[in-house]
């Protein structure tokens, strides 16, 4: 078998998979567009006059708004408190290199590893004692604390490949801290940044456990919803459901998709400083 | 302008000394070069100097003023770092700019004194560039130039020429020594390179494992040091070093190379010794006069205006240099007969390394002892 052949192949294999892959999400993208009857036909149609009334009747939900105003609010207050706090962090643990920050960050690590269900409970009596359930805020600051550690980890190994020669040649001039870390450091760093930002936005666009437990009326998200308010008269309203979903799987896949290259150079830590 | 003093300098890293009472002036409007090599502590003293470090030990005054504990930013000292450390999300424009900006010089001024260094360094095509695009010599322009840019009257350029090649190095020592002329300020100059050193210097500081071996005007630092290991460090192709016996009286040190007659310095006492011949002390000899031995050539390196010529004399090489038209005639393999520069020996004692006396060589007949 020649090369190209062999190539061809490889291909072939590769792009069979993805299309396995990314066949449920074609699924519930293609069932948006259908009425009711055509979702549930067998065999499936493929061919079919496309419909918007589901998207209409969806925005025009004021429980949609609702869920998803609170999905996009808490993913982007979050997501900035996060980096904001983990990006000084990380900046002082490369630069001022505390007594055992080796220690220091692989407990932040170890904090993030922990599964959610494990820490649902004592995250639930304390929400409570502190009357935050159902907070905004409260939502807002579990999400920016879970965030952190993983943001921490991945801005350090950035700032870590950025000179301390730079720090310098900014203290020499007469540069202030906070000016060194936002003029001199944050743009060097801006791929991991990026990608620290969408890890963490993926990560609370996603989030149903917490959000159930300790949040309530004010502060559920689309996942919740997903969840619980899709039943229409004792049957799954598929048309709600194919429209809903679309549009809570669209901004992640978006993200991914205009972004991926500053997600490959995250995904290494900063070790590999590719030119985005 | 600006006389710095530094009095009794010491730094230690987890209790290793990196630096060791360090006592030096520095004289304002003067060029002193650094040199000595990689570790000697030169860099850790002018970080120190910049106040990028504390030291463990000791005081810098400068014009009298105790400036140990002022931060980096309130020392107004002008520096040049050994890396470029140009920022690479600034065009070159904004990276000169960059230490005027912070002082809130107004922007019609930063961009004539910019256009001003870059005209002066050649770089004034290249600062709407990023550093990314630039090559190492404009790279290392750009980073003198923000250096210079500051409002300062001292300032710190540390191994600015390391990594560079040959012609750009040469080209830029020019620059630099014109630019000091020009803006009159205290230059303190860093380099491991004994030929930079010797190039740039008006005054030379020579340091070796944290301690400062000698310090002085460049000619006096080259050709009458007090320090052995001065001698090692400083001057290129190296200095030839030959242990000797000096016995008394008659102050006659015994080498390899036969008996030198040493004129002593007070106080010496016969010794172990060693014995410095600069390379261009050592000449060949004329042919209507006796030699003071015949050694044989073994490598001839030709720098184009001259060759530094090995020779094998017994069980010790010594190195010399000879014009470059004197290779023609100079061979591996063949004999080379020389003679040493009277009164151009230092004698060193051994132990101590400080120097004891010059020496002339005794020629047959002419020993007095």
């Amino acid at each position: 078998m020649s090369e190209r052949v062999r190539e061809s192949l490889y291909h072939a294999l590769l792009w069979l998979v993805s299309l396995i892959f990314f066949a449920p999400v074609f699924w519930i993208a293609l069932s948006s567009f259908k009425t009711a009857p055509q979702i549930l036909a067998v065999p499936p149609l493929l061919f079919f006059r496309p419909t918007l009334a589901n998207y209409a009747r969806l925005l025009a939900e004021p429980a949609f708004q609702h869920h998803f105003f609170n999905s996009v609010a808490l993913s982007v207050l979050a997501v900035l408190v996060a980096v904001a706090v983990s990006f000084l962090a990380a900046f002082a643990f490369s630069r001022f290199r505390p007594a055992a920050t080796n220690f220091l960050m692989f407990l932040l690590l170890s904090i993030r590893m922990l599964p959610g269900s494990a820490a649902i409970l004592p995250v639930y009596l304390m929400y409570v004692a502190f009357g935050w359930k159902d907070s905004f805020v409260g939502m807002t600051l579990f999400y920016a604390m879970f965030s952190i550690p993983f943001s921490v980890w991945i801005l350090k190994g950035f700032i870590d490949g950025v000179s301390p020669r730079f720090d310098e040649t900014g203290l020499v001039n007469g540069a202030s801290w906070f000016s060194i870390i936002t003029r001199l450091t944050l743009p060097q760093v801006f791929p991991g940044v990026v990608a620290a930002l969408i890890f963490n936005f993926i990560f609370v666009w996603n989030e149903f456990l917490f959000n159930y437990i300790i949040g309530g009326i004010n502060t559920s998200n689309i996942p919740v919803m997903l969840a619980t308010g899709l039943s229409n008269g004792g049957g799954i309203d598929w048309t709600f459901l194919s429209s809903l979903t679309t549009v809570y799987i669209l901004p992640p896949i978006l993200m991914v998709y205009f972004f991926q290259r500053y997600l490959l150079v995250g995904m290494t830590f900063g070790t590999v400083r590719g030119e985005v | 302008m600006s006389h710095i003093r530094f009095e009794g300098i010491g730094k230690s890293y987890r209790g290793r000394p990196a630096l060791e009472m360090i006592n030096l002036d520095v004289e304002p409007s003067s060029l002193t070069v650094f040199c000595g090599p990689p570790g000697s502590g030169k860099s850790v003293l002018m970080r120190i100097l910049i106040g990028l470090e504390a030291p463990s030990a000791g005081r810098i005054l400068s014009n009298g003023q105790d400036i140990t504990r002022l931060t980096a930013a309130e020392r107004s000292i002008g520096y040049v770092p050994q890396s470029f450390a140009l920022f690479p999300h600034m065009s070159v424009f904004d990276n000169i700019a960059y230490p005027m900006m912070l002082q809130g010089v107004p922007r019609a001024e930063i961009t004539s004194r910019v256009d001003q260094a870059a005209e002066m360094l050649r770089i004034r095509p290249l600062l709407s560039k990023r550093p990314s695009q630039l090559s190492g010599g404009e790279k290392q322009r750009a980073a003198i130039a923000r250096g210079i840019l500051k409002n300062a009257d001292i300032f710190i350029l540390d191994d600015p020429l390391v990594g560079l090649d040959f012609k750009l190095r040469e080209s830029l020592m020019e620059d630099l020594k014109d630019m000091r002329t020009e803006i009159d300020a205290t230059f303190l100059y860093v380099t491991a390179d004994p030929l930079e050193a010797l190039t740039m210097a008006e005054h030379l500081v020579v340091m070796d494992q944290g301690h400062l071996i000698e310090a002085g005007p460049v000619d006096t630092v080259y050709y009458d040091p007090t320090r052995l290991r001065a001698a090692e460090l400083v001057g290129f192709p190296r200095c030839n070093i030959l242990p000797g016996r000096l016995d008394m009286p008659g102050a006659i040190c015994t080498t390899a190379l036969g008996a030198l007659q040493v004129s002593l310095q007070d106080g010496a006492a016969a010794t172990e010794t060693m014995v410095a011949i600069r390379p261009e002390d050592i000449a060949p000899a004329a042919s209507d006069s006796a030699p003071l031995g015949v050694g044989e050539v073994t490598l001839v390196e030709n720098l184009g205006s001259e060759a530094v010529v090995y020779v094998r004399f017994g069980e010790t090489t010594l190195v010399t240099t000879i014009s470059a038209g004197a290779t023609a005639h100079v061979d591996l393999g063949d004999p080379f007969p020389f003679m040493i520069r009277p009164g151009a020996p230092i004698v060193f004692e051994r132990e101590s390394g400080w120097r004891i006396g010059r020496a002339s060589p005794v020629l047959a007949g002419t020993r007095n002892d």
